[in-house]
């Protein structure tokens, strides 16, 4: 009879995993990166609400409203709209600043993300509706990001 | 901890299937993470993740509901880093932070068609690297077969213990709806109708 020790049994129940239930492939560098992102955002400073809009009503149920958000010189105001579903941010940034916006989903792990026009002008479009963030970072590395508190829209 | 069903003189050494490298690497990245450096946490995570995916696909979750589950628990991880007090422990709060979520998730989804698409998506040959031989693939079907084979009971019970280090049998008996006190038998049982099953297949 075999005598076949639990350690040798165990590296048989993991050996068959491994090769029948492989790890995807994508899953380590997924994970990496979401804890990253998770990790930067630690230290992120928060834009404070100043002006929220009561929502309007459109036709067939799309709404829109607009928030408004400040941190230390930059102003920043969001239009956001919803429509079957589906939401719409238009952001102004006011100083205009060469910088990214990302738009961080609460339940999606894709980000959307958009740069900021000379105008100080941005969209993100097709995004889920929920619980929603955006992280804004500067072009100019000496900067640190900053983001929204978290919203729903 | 509680622990019971052992009776050999091995016993505790023997829990340590999983090489000790995976914790004490687990470990080493936590530290330099918290000690300022980013590249601690990609080594955690890439140490970790492949360990966290079979302790939680032991719940019988689909690929993107588990997905799901180890995203959540790494970023349980980042938020609550104060509370791990002991690094040495960071590889077993992990487990226990995935095979929680993991169990609420499974329960929460009672409707039995993703566990049916699993398994029929277990049970399908995966692609293999060309350099399998046939013999490695005979060979490892066999293996497959005996281990996939057990009851359900032993196959979560197995899978769990053989990834993970020294796991919560107190949670581990709530999870599989059994007394403490029986983990320990009930794993020796099912060690014992592996060996069985695996004798029966010629696999060993």
């Amino acid at each position: 009879m075999s005598e076949l020790s639990r350690d040798a049994l165990l590296n048989i129940v993991r050996d068959a995993y491994e090769r029948h239930d492989p790890v995807p492939d994508h899953l380590v560098a997924a994970m990496q990166a979401a804890a990253a992102m998770a990790a930067s955002d630690l230290d992120l400073e928060l834009m404070e609400l100043v002006e929220r809009s009561t929502e309007l009503a459109g036709a067939r149920g799309s709404t829109s409203y607009t928030l408004r958000f400040v941190h230390g010189d930059t102003d920043l105001l969001l239009r956001i709209a919803v429509d079957n579903g589906r939401s719409r941010v238009d952001g102004w940034i006011v100083p205009a600043e060469p910088m990214t916006i990302r738009a961080l989903p609460g339940e999606e792990p894709v980000t959307h993300e958009a740069v900021v026009s000379d105008s100080g002008r941005f969209a993100l479009t097709d995004l889920p509706v929920g619980l929603m963030r955006l992280r804004l970072e500067p072009h100019d590395g000496s900067r640190p990001a900053f983001a929204t508190p978290t919203f729903e829209i | 901890m509680t622990r019971s069903g052992g009776q050999r003189a091995d016993d505790d050494r023997a829990d340590d299937a999983r090489p000790g490298a995976v914790w004490a690497e687990a470990t080493d990245g936590f530290n330099r993470w918290v000690a300022g450096d980013p590249t601690g946490l990609d080594d955690l995570v890439a140490v970790m993740t492949p360990v966290l995916w079979h302790v939680v696909r032991a719940y019988r979750l689909p690929e993107a509901a588990a997905e799901d589950v180890i995203q959540n628990t790494w970023l349980a991880l980042v938020r609550r880093r104060a509370a791990i007090i002991d690094p040495v422990a960071v590889g077993g709060w992990l487990t226990t932070t995935a095979r929680r979520e993991a169990w609420r998730t499974a329960g929460a989804k009672t409707t039995p068609t993703p566990v049916e698409d699993d398994d029929l998506a277990q049970a399908l040959p995966r692609q293999r690297s060309a350099e399998d031989s046939v013999v490695q693939h005979d060979e490892g079907d066999r293996l497959w077969h005996a281990v996939d084979g057990l009851p359900e009971r032993c196959r979560r019970l197995l899978r769990i213990v053989a990834f993970e280090n020294r796991p919560d049998y107190r949670e581990l008996a709530t999870e599989l709806g059994m007394p403490v006190g029986s983990i320990g038998p009930t794993r020796g049982r099912c060690l014992a109708k592996l060996r069985v099953a695996l004798i029966e297949a010629g696999g060993i």
